[in-house]
């Protein structure tokens, strides 16, 4: 197991060079340039040939990326152009959100998409089947903005139970926890459904039944466990989204967090806070992964021999 | 119906929804503070040190007190600046200061505090303020002279700019770029408590604050105790919060959303004279629109009154020149404003051998009058340039809408690949007429690629010549009436600022002071007992 997670670690310094390519080139691909968010009636030609100069942006990219790659490899994410600020102080002041949202919304899709995919499974071809897989079709094509603002309406203007909007305290974590984790519990829950019920199909199930089990006990103990890779996968690969994919929702109820950062950043064409925004949100994928395939290979040892 | 505007549709139906059902349910914490929704245009500022800064918020405003306040009607009032006098020949400006003020740390304000500051622009991306100050001279305690470089009547503009709050020098150099974020110290009504960048900053009154300009009513401490200013970018939520109470007042309201929360009756509302100009940019390097037949044809089939009722929901005003009504440079000639005169259009294209073809379209040598108009992706560009699409469709001109993000389109408009564009700007000073028209800005700004000896030398005059305020009134004029006859831009609307209040909460002046809902204002501003 140590060394398919050594191999593992190696792969990821290949992956690391070739997403710092991408995450640096990619934003220069895209029109405008970032001082022109600086200039105001009134600044001169020559303050746009300075802006640039301090920046580092009259220098050829080829030459802005090796620096970047130099500040990087020390640990320097650079300066954000139009804030004025260490890209890395911007991030980590707003990484506390996205995080506080994001592993909310992810702990409230798994348990509540497993329990639903579990009681969908178990219930198969029933009412209580078809009910749950409507919600999940229901919750995967829902729009999250159109979702939060519903949310807002009825448990924050009709019934007063929580605020509309900011980021203070744990109530007003609980609207856009629901909003961004609907999507989840959606992807979740028909993962499991359909992981459970293949799983149930296979002959070691047909076994436990017929040693007289209890057929609850087979589908949470045994069925459940097994069902459970598909289910990892996925919750591996959603790691990346816990710090970047809300940010429909950090828009609509008012709360700072990495997502809205970006966003911020792409419109303004700041290249340095682009970037680190990217990077960071590229290596949470990565590291996702990286924790899903361990995990994976831990749950079936099968993985280990497939993977390494 | 695409995704934003499904989106946008969404919006107005929750809210309308919202406020007709809403409870109503305050969310105030005591009788003497309050929550006000920063406009749209004003989030996203990074930090509140006015030096440095490229975006301030009203923040900046209550923190830091300026020299000079100007009015709604652009008219200069003494605030720091007890009175000013310019020397005839515009080389020296001396200003009295105001005594007995003290920042928020307790150190003196006095003229040690401007010789201090005005250097500390050097620099900076706001350095073009003072660019004009040659030296600072201490005359005494509480008088200082600028010696000027050049005569800049504009000065007494800049030092009326937010940018030109004035920070503690001890607190400033102490702080060094924590300035604005961590900690914040001017000689403003109120004193910096904490910021969260990206979501609010909390402000607690100046309860030695007695030095408020006349365009207050209240010269002392502010009547609200504790202002929280949130960063709300949905404006659906915004409303939302205002109406139940979250937040009192909110510091900018798009037109569209107007009739809903119109309806209201605990929402109060107050606006301010407009802050810049919708128009329709041209690119004279790219045929057909170096005729100026042509660009006149088309300005002239633009009807504002159209486009201002069925875009902006009569909200503002039609725009007929250049610059916003409340600036006296834009009082020109009424002959040579732009309006709609669509059979004087006809006619132009007619003489200038633009024939009609079988589909009423126009084509001169076989070469049809077909063009493209590049507009921003929000609601209110894409709506002006699909009426302007049809309007030009009636002179037979062919209009194309491409639309792209706002950095996008200048991108095309630096690369000169645009030919029209429906843009907008906002600034409050004759000086934007340089910006976007002189020959020393082609490419960008002047993406009209406008060269031309005369309107150059006009530039030249009312940029660099006027030595004192009303000379430059007159000389913007001048400069004025020369790019409207050339025809370089089509005005379209200037809009106004609107804010929403709650009633039950707070009590807001009738008529409002500065350019802004800002510091005069907020002061004013009362909480509901």
């Amino acid at each position: 197991m140590i060394g398919f997670t050594l191999r593992r670690l190696v792969l990821l310094l290949p992956v690391f060079f070739v997403v710092s390519l991408v995450v640096f080139f990619i934003i220069h691909l895209v029109p405008g340039d970032p001082i022109d968010n600086l200039l105001r009636a009134g600044s001169s030609p020559e303050q746009r040939l300075q802006i640039a100069a301090k920046y580092g942006l009259d220098r050829s990219l080829v030459e802005q990326y090796f620096t970047w790659m130099g500040r990087l490899l020390s640990g320097d994410l650079g300066t954000s152009i139009i804030q004025g600020r260490p890209v890395s102080a911007l991030i980590a002041r707003n990484l506390p959100f996205s995080l506080e949202l994001g592993i909310a919304a992810l702990l409230f899709s798994t348990l509540t998409g497993i329990t639903a995919g579990v009681i969908a499974a178990s219930y198969q071809g029933t009412r209580v089947d078809d009910v749950i897989t409507g919600f999940i079709l229901l919750g995967s094509t829902v729009p999250s903005f159109w979702l939060g603002l519903l949310l807002i309406l009825v448990f924050a203007v009709w019934l007063g139970w929580v605020p509309v909007s900011g980021a203070r305290g744990w109530s007003s974590l609980i609207l856009p926890t629901i909003a961004a984790g609907l999507g989840g519990i959606a992807l979740v829950a028909r993962v499991t459904r359909i992981a459970m019920i293949e799983t149930s199909r296979q002959d070691f199930v047909t076994l436990l039944h017929a040693k007289g089990l209890p057929p609850f006990i087979i589908q949470l103990r045994h069925v459940l466990r097994h069902a459970m890779v598909p289910v990892v996968t996925i919750l591996s690969l959603r790691i990346g989204w816990v710090l970047g994919g809300a940010v429909t929702i950090e828009y609509v109820f008012a709360r700072p967090g990495l997502g809205s950062l970006l966003i911020r950043a792409l419109n303004q064409r700041d290249y340095p806070l682009v970037q680190g925004c990217l990077l960071m949100l590229a290596m949470a994928v990565i590291i996702g992964a990286l924790i899903g395939d361990i995990v994976q290979a831990a749950m079936d040892p099968r993985q280990r021999e497939v993977r390494a | 119906m695409n995704r934003r505007e499904f989106l946008a549709s969404v919006s107005v139906v929750t809210l309308a929804a919202g406020l007709g059902l809403a409870g109503g349910n305050s969310a105030r914490a005591s009788e003497s503070e309050a929550v006000f929704a920063l406009g749209n245009a004003e989030i996203g500022a990074p930090h509140h040190d006015p030096i440095r800064a490229t975006l301030l918020s009203t923040v900046a405003t209550l923190i830091y007190d300026r020299m000079i306040e100007q009015d709604a009607d652009q008219s200069y009032h003494p605030h720091l600046a007890e009175s000013w006098e310019n020397s005839a020949d515009g080389m020296n400006w001396t200003f009295k200061l105001r005594q007995g003020v003290r920042f928020h740390d307790g150190e003196p304000f006095n003229a040690a505090t401007i010789a201090w500051w005005i250097p500390k622009f050097k620099g900076s991306v706001n350095e073009y303020l003072v660019d004009a100050v040659d030296r600072v001279e201490v005359v005494d305690d509480y008088t200082v002279r600028f010696v000027m470089k050049r005569a800049e009547p504009n000065l007494i503009y800049n030092l009326a700019s937010s940018f030109m709050g004035i920070p503690s020098p001890k607190a400033y150099d102490a702080a060094g770029d924590n300035f604005g974020v961590t900690e914040a110290a001017g000689t403003g009504p109120y004193k910096f408590e904490s910021f969260a960048v990206g979501q609010e900053t909390v402000l607690v009154a100046n309860e030695d604050y007695n030095w408020g300009s006349d365009l207050s009513e209240n010269k002392g401490a502010p009547y609200i105790k504790r202002l929280t200013l949130r960063e709300i970018p949905d404006a659906s939520t915004a409303f939302l919060e205002l109406k139940t109470g979250g937040v009192g007042l909110l510091l900018g309201v798009p037109d569209q959303f107007l009739p809903q929360l119109q309806a209201e009756e605990t929402l109060g509302f107050r606006s301010l004279p407009g802050f810049g100009i919708t128009y329709l940019a041209f690119n004279t390097l790219a045929e057909p629109f170096g005729d100026v037949a042509v660009r006149q044809a088309t300005a002239l089939a633009v009807d504002q009154s159209a486009i201002l009722k069925s875009v902006f929901n009569g909200v503002g005003l039609e725009a007929h020149q250049f610059l916003i009504s409340t600036l006296a440079e834009s009082k020109i000639d009424p002959k040579l404003e732009i309006r709609h005169d669509l059979a004087k259009a006809n006619q132009l294209l007619d003489a200038a051998g633009w024939v009609r073809d079988g589909d009423g379209m126009r084509s001169k040598d076989s070469k049809p009058l077909k063009v493209k108009l590049t507009a921003q992706s929000e609601t209110a560009f894409k709506r002006t340039a699909e009426i302007l699409q049809a309007q030009l469709k009636t002179i037979g001109m062919d209009v194309e809408i491409e639309i792209f993000d706002s950095t996008t389109i200048v991108d095309q408009l630096k690369k000169g690949q645009h030919q029209l564009a429906v843009r907008q700007y906002g600034w409050n000073n004759a000086d934007i007429l340089d910006w976007f028209f002189s020959t020393t800005n082609i490419p960008y700004p002047n993406s009209s690629g406008w060269q031309d000896e005369k309107s150059q030398e006009l530039r030249d005059i009312a940029m660099q010549q006027s030595k004192t305020l009303d000379e430059r009134v007159a000389n913007f004029r001048k400069y004025q009436e020369n790019l409207i006859g050339n025809f370089l831009f089509v005005p379209i609307h200037e809009p106004i600022l609107n804010y929403a209040f709650n009633e039950t909460l707070l009590e807001v002046p009738e008529k409002l002071r500065g350019t802004q809902l800002v510091q005069a204002t907020t002061v004013d501003i009362k909480v509901v007992g």
